[in-house]
């Protein structure tokens, strides 16, 4: 042991034991995964971030360039230096590697001193390129790893027609071969006396993939025999047989051809997103139109199901007919209106009602919603919006099983869609005020941001695209940019004092035309826009409305308890210009003939079983202004309407009811449905969420203690059995400890009952841990084998280290 | 949120409030594009559709000054995705162009070569074009120039026209402009027109569209076919054009069912161009029997489908359509867009009525209410035949003739759909009836009588919808209609609204009964007036006897 090593650190935990609080903080921020549970010490921590899960989780999320950089780690040399990257990556510079370096090791993927970086092994092991995966980097295994089968013979015949001197063992062979790759000047002699094509041939594999078919893969080229270019260079071992009819190009041969890069391009910057300039207040004042437009939308669509809504489907959401009916109803795209149903959903406004036969309904936080003015409102939809991770999109579209994906229903959650909407709107809100951006421009940096798999990369440019899509429809961008409204939510602050001023004021006239329209040139006042809906057919929708009154619709009004006169004077008090002639003979023609079917002239009438009653009220003479007349000794006919009629009387002090036709009591208006209290749907994110200053603050010293306490006595985490026993040791203690042993390169000793049952003990070093097996050196046998876990009776640490 | 005039709506329909003070100023900058759709006293509607856009592309507009026109004048933000499917749409129009080649003759080029790809790959072009003659040029077979402007159309991808015209004979044709001048807007109609090359006149009824085509003419200087609608209207053509231009009785040729001349300027009617025998239109090479430099479509919304077949193979010559509505009943308004042309000039009547060409006209719904033996045997009528029964019953007789008396004196003109109910009515009143059967001279001779006032009533049935010029009349009583054809009701409205000597307002009555289908087909033809600024008032009939 020199005294460097004494200063550097030998292991993950070592590093991290060495790192301030700050630091800690900051990796577990960076991966949360990390702290469920919190771990015990800074072993247990070090032992969970080599963990195959939780590095993968890690790596997924670097950007291009510091993956880039740990894939460049990955090929080199394990243990090396600042220099020895840099020349992996030589048009990088070197103040970006570094950064790049110090982004891994917060992130505890990287550990060691400068002069002496390591990758953690199972991140290594998962970028190097092996003979079963080819790498990222499209480089191929070493030559150790590529002749690991090659008979010694055969090596020896490789270092031959390479111009190497014969050497004693086949390792010696390897080093020597190698030491020849890695040599630029030594390989351009050699590559100099080459046949024609040889060139080309190596050309196609340099830049990966680095694996080709060749018939000759699995002879034994001479470099006497050797005709064509590819038998020249399997006879030199610059190509090694990688399978039947397969050859691979060696690591050191492709670094050497590409100049030492591990990358055909470095991409240490990412790329940019040029603003495309909006005048900052014509987006907020199209974002707010927008907004508003949303939450009209929202509340269209619930009143619809104000007395219960369509059937739930049974496998959950909502018949594809169902959604085409009430798209058609509103006048939407089915994908549109899939959008607002969600958003109706996301905000806990509408849900199934659960019972026997399910119907999806609003919630009772509708009618709370309801009271809320128009920003407020909005507010709440954008938020359950920005963090769902349901994905409205896929409504329509089929699932791996060929089902139809249907709206409000299951299996429309993806992770990926709130990182990525958030991470899109902070792309533009990073513009200055009023840019916007290309789409392709925000897709690219958002893969440099994030690299993602092929399958998952597609998914994630669908939900971008939805993803501007329906921030365009909320409101939350206008004209591509983000509003100020917009950039108040994402920053977690509050949206609706922005928002209210720039949202149209409430209009309380219409303007009366002799085509028997009304205009309302803007968003109308409640009650006046309830009336006008009874009395007249909405026409067109947008920032006015345009109402139409025909016979029908008329009929309707006076259905609904108006009288002709009633509606003179509502229209006269609302229009700002006199009601036109045709419209008046038109509502005094209906009324005409709505009076004719209910025969004679009186508005109401009185039934009482006394008679007595009834004459009390006659004479009654508060009762004079409702024009009371006697029809029967039970029966009274009124002038004024029932509902005047029912409050004087109610002001009397009687209880009246009113009655239908056939004499039943008549329920003013049906409750309205509601499901019981119901939750908004939870998002599902990838992962534990990003804990907390506090929670942090708290792991990081309940780490720390427990890190002083178990290095503090510095005892064998499994003791050795004093007996020379088997060593026993309870299961998971056994995959720690072996796991444990692959980061720190120790030897162990186990006991182990083969499959006849026979026990033994062995020496082994493990290499790795996975799926439920040990790959290990046997010292006992010499040689790599596979113990199954469930077999090792326990572990134990050696009484002395093996030299 | 400024305050301007416009509101966007999200059907692409814009609202225009009329009395705001910028009103004028955005009717301007939106009436290339939208088409005016109703014209009521406080908010006009326009409709963005893709051939209104494309007719602005036609004329010179771009995106840019669409969308400039929305947002400056709008109300409220406009919705981003209708700017953007607005320069989407303009933007499709003139990617694909029809040339004259040097060498190849008609040729289809193209500014975006995968448009082209993607037209070509179409079932309905491939036989239409020849040999591809570079990758941006195809040529197009010369008697398709029609057929294939059509289904690019239909593909999106509307064609511009830039292959040029044959001059045609040539024909000396003078305006011969004593005692009176082009009006304003129908030298700017001509204008237009010439500009274009081809296209469509919008003018309301009775603003002179004959003297447009005169125009035409005058500036091709060439042989001209004019198609019109019938016999009578042929021979109004001939009389305005021998008044009002250089041309004699003999350069005018009538091509109808009773005469066959062909001069260099022929008038057929549709009617003949449309016969057919054993499976053959026999007289279609009138197209051909004269090398015509103009072709003159009178009411091109009533264009028969087979002219437009024709008329896809005339592509060569200059077109001019002539009418006072684009809308066609049966819908095939983008078939006058690709084969006579778009829409070269519009002016809306309430406009034209304010310049005091067209007289003013006070539209009157009298309701009738039916007897009681009236209304049961309405009741119990079979369905085809009720409304047959309600439109031509006894009380409204009454009541038609009861209006006629009020306006004694007064040139007036009964116009109804049942022969029966005309013939009874001629008999009550004392006045001639035109109908079917009535042959023309005998029709010219009650017209020309009615012209000058030598009798003050004329009972007439739909022969007399179309183009005939009574410029007297200044009271029209509706009885009967087709059902609810809002375009017959324009045409009889657009009978009394020739100016009147004195400046009177016209007054035209429909009369209708009560509670009955004729009520409901009445509301659906005043639709297209209330629209167009035509405000009806109602009026019960008792209530209308009682006053006079």
């Amino acid at each position: 042991m020199s005294t460097e090593q004494s200063t550097a650190p030998r292991t993950l935990a070592e590093d991290l034991r060495a790192r301030d609080d700050e630091a800690l903080s900051g990796l577990l921020r960076a991966r949360p995964d990390l702290l469920s549970p919190v771990p015990n010490d800074l072993t247990q921590l070090a032992t969970r971030a080599g963990t195959r899960a939780s590095v993968v989780r890690a790596l997924e999320r670097l950007d291009r360039f510091t993956l880039q950089t740990a894939e460049a780690m990955a090929v080199g040399p394990d243990g090396c230096d600042l220099g020895v990257l840099g020349a992996l990556m030589p048009d990088v510079e070197a103040p970006a590697v570094e950064a790049a370096v110090e982004r891994l090791r917060e992130r505890a993927l990287v550990w060691g001193s400068d002069e002496r970086l390591r990758l953690v092994r199972t991140a290594r092991d998962m970028l190097a390129p092996s003979t079963g995966a080819p790498s990222p980097t499209g480089l191929g295994p070493t030559v150790a790893e590529a002749t690991s089968g090659t008979s010694p013979g055969r090596m020896q015949e490789l270092l031959a027609d390479a111009g190497l001197p014969a050497t004693h063992d086949p390792v010696s062979a390897v080093a020597s071969l190698t030491a020849l790759f890695s040599d630029a000047e030594r390989m351009d002699v050699l590559l100099a006396s080459a046949p024609r094509g040889t060139t080309e041939v190596l050309g196609k594999l340099t830049w990966g993939p680095p694996y080709g078919e060749t018939p000759d893969a699995g002879r034994h080229v001479r470099a006497a025999d050797a005709v064509t270019p590819v038998q020249w260079l399997l006879a030199r071992g610059l190509l090694l047989p990688s399978g039947p009819g397969n050859v691979v190009l060696p690591r050191e041969a492709g670094l050497y051809l590409r100049g030492g890069r591990a990358h055909r391009h470095h991409e240490p910057v990412p790329p940019s997103v040029e603003p495309v300039e909006r005048d900052p207040q014509a987006v907020d004042a199209a974002a707010a139109g927008q907004a508003f437009t949303a939450v009209r939308t929202v509340e269209e669509l619930l009143k619809r199901w104000d007395t219960g809504g369509p059937a739930v489907l049974r496998a959950g959401g909502l018949s594809v007919r169902d959604l085409k009916r009430t798209a058609a109803a509103l006048d939407l795209s089915e994908q549109t209106a899939a959008f607002w149903l969600e958003v109706a959903f996301g905000a806990g406004l509408l849900a199934s009602d659960g019972d026997v036969d399910e119907e999806w309904a609003p919630t009772p936080a509708y009618d709370e919603w309801r009271q809320h003015p128009t920003e407020r409102r909005w507010e709440q939809l954008a938020a359950a919006w920005l963090t769902a991770t349901r994905v409205p999109g896929l409504v329509g579209t089929k699932d791996s099983k060929g089902r139809v994906l249907a709206a409000l229903g299951p299996d429309l959650d993806r992770s990926l869609a709130a990182e990525v909407r958030r991470r899109l709107l902070a792309l533009l809100a990073g513009l200055p005020e009023g840019g916007a951006a290309g789409r392709d421009q925000l897709l690219a940096r958002l893969r440099w941001d994030r690299p993602l798999r092929d399958g998952a990369d597609g998914l994630r440019e669908q939900i971008m695209d939805w993803t501007l899509l329906e921030a365009e429809l909320l409101g939350v961008t206008g004209r591509g940019a983000l509003s100020s409204h917009g950039r108040a939510l994402l920053s977690g602050g509050h949206p609706a004092p922005l928002l209210a001023p720039l949202l149209p004021q409430p209009l309380d006239h219409v303007l009366l035309q002799a085509d028997l329209t009304a205009v309302a040139p803007g968003p109308l006042v409640t009650h006046l826009a309830e009336t006008l809906a009874v009395a007249a057919d909405v026409e067109s929708k947008g920032g006015a409305t345009v109402f139409r009154f025909t016979p029908e619709s008329v009929r309707r009004a006076l259905d609904a308890g108006r009288s002709a006169s009633d509606l003179h004077a509502f229209l006269a008090e609302h229009s700002r210009t006199p009601v036109p002639q045709p419209l008046t003979y038109l509502i005094d023609d209906v009324a005409r003939k709505h009076g004719r079917l209910r025969v004679g002239a009186a508005s109401a009438y009185l039934r009482c079983d006394d008679d007595a009653l009834l004459a009390e009220l006659l004479a009654d003479r508060r009762s004079s202004g409702l024009g009371l007349r006697r029809l029967a000794p039970t029966v009274l006919a009124a002038q004024a309407p029932p509902d005047v009629l029912l409050e004087r009387l109610r002001s009397m002090g009687c209880a009246p009811a009113a009655e239908s036709a056939d004499g039943d009591v008549l329920i003013a208006r049906a409750d309205a449905h509601r499901t019981p209290p119901r939750s908004a749907p939870v998002p599902v994110p990838e992962g534990p969420p990003v804990p907390d200053a506090v929670l942090l603050g708290a792991a990081v010293k309940a780490i720390r203690a427990g890190d002083r306490a178990s290095t503090a006595t510095r005892r064998p985490a499994v003791p050795a059995p004093a007996d020379g026993g088997l060593p026993r040791s309870a299961a998971a203690e056994t995959l720690a400890a072996m796991q444990a042993a692959v980061m720190v390169g120790e030897t162990v000793w186990i006991g182990y009952v083969n499959a006849d049952g026979a026990a033994s003990q062995r020496v082994i070093a493990p290499v790795r841990v996975e799926g439920g097996f040990v790959t290990a050196y046997d010292h006992t046998t010499d040689e790599v084998r596979t113990f199954a876990l469930h077999r090792v009776t326990g572990v134990a640490e050696l009484a002395d280290e093996p030299a | 949120m400024n305050d301007g005039p416009l509101i966007v709506q999200s059907d692409k329909t814009l609202l225009l409030e009329v009395e705001h003070p910028k009103a004028d100023e955005c009717r301007r900058a939106i009436a290339p594009f939208a088409e005016l759709e109703r014209a009521p006293e406080h908010i006009h509607t326009y409709r963005v559709t893709p051939l209104g856009l494309w007719n602005a592309r036609a004329a010179g507009h771009d995106a840019e000054q669409v969308v400039d026109a929305l947002v400056t004048f709008s109300r409220y933000p406009v919705p981003h995705a209708l700017l953007v499917d607005v320069a989407e749409t303009m933007s499709r129009y003139g990617r694909l162009q029809l040339l004259k080649h040097p060498v190849h003759g008609l040729v289809l080029t193209s500014s975006d070569r995968p448009v082209l790809e993607e037209v070509l790959r179409s079932r309905k072009i491939i036989p239409l074009v020849g040999a591809r003659v570079d990758p941006d040029t195809v040529v197009v077979h010369p008697s398709e120039r029609g057929q294939i402007k059509q289904f690019l159309l239909k593909l999106g991808w509307p064609a511009e026209d830039h292959a040029g015209y044959v001059d045609g004979e040539a024909h000396p044709i003078e305006l011969d402009e004593t005692g009176w001048a082009l009006r304003p807007y129908q030298r700017q109609a001509v204008e237009g027109f010439w500009h274009g090359g081809s296209g469509v006149v919008v003018l309301p009824c009775g603003a002179g569209k004959t003297l447009v085509g005169a125009g035409a003419m005058a500036t091709a200087k060439a042989t001209t076919l004019i198609l019109v609608t019938n016999t009578v209207s042929a021979r109004q053509w001939k009389h305005e054009l021998v008044r009002r231009t250089s041309l004699t009785e003999d350069e005018v040729g009538e091509y109808s069912g009773t005469r066959k001349e062909i001069r260099p300027v022929t008038i057929a009617t549709y009617q003949v161009m449309t016969t057919k025998r054993k499976g053959v239109y026999p007289h279609l090479e009138l197209f051909d029997s004269r090398d015509w430099g103009l072709i003159i479509y009178d009411e091109v919304h009533l264009l028969p489908a087979p002219v437009f077949k024709f008329t896809a193979d005339l592509q060569a010559r200059r077109r001019l359509g002539l009418t006072a509505t684009l809308v066609r009943e049966d819908g095939r308004e983008t078939d006058v867009f690709s084969l006579i042309g778009p829409k070269r000039f519009d002016a809306p009547w309430k406009e034209i009525e304010s310049q005091g060409y067209i007289a003013p006209a006070d539209c009157v719904e009298v309701r009738v209410n039916l007897t009681d033996h009236e209304r049961l045997t309405y009741a119990t009528a079979e369905p085809e035949e009720k409304y047959r029964y309600c439109s031509t019953t006894a009380t409204k007789q009454h009541v038609c003739e009861a209006i006629v008396r009020m306006h004694t004196g007064e040139q007036t003109l009964v116009i109804g759909q049942y022969i029966d109910q005309l013939d009874e009515l001629g008999d009550h009143l004392g006045a001639p009836v035109i109908k079917g059967d009535t042959s023309n001279p005998q029709r010219e001779k009650l017209f020309e009588a009615f012209r000058q006032g030598e009798i003050s009533v004329l009972v007439v049935s739909k022969v007399a919808n179309f183009s005939i010029d009574l410029p007297e009349a200044a009271v029209a009583i509706q009885v009967s209609g087709t059902f609810g054809s809002r375009q017959e009701e324009a045409q009889r409205l657009g009978r009394v609204l020739r100016p009147k000597a004195d400046g009177r307002a016209a007054r035209f009555y429909s009369v209708v009964a009560r509670d009955t289908v004729d009520q409901d087909f009445a509301a659906h033809r005043q639709r297209f007036l209330a629209e167009q600024g035509y405000a009806y008032r109602i009026v019960d009939a008792d209530e209308l006897l009682a006053s006079d």
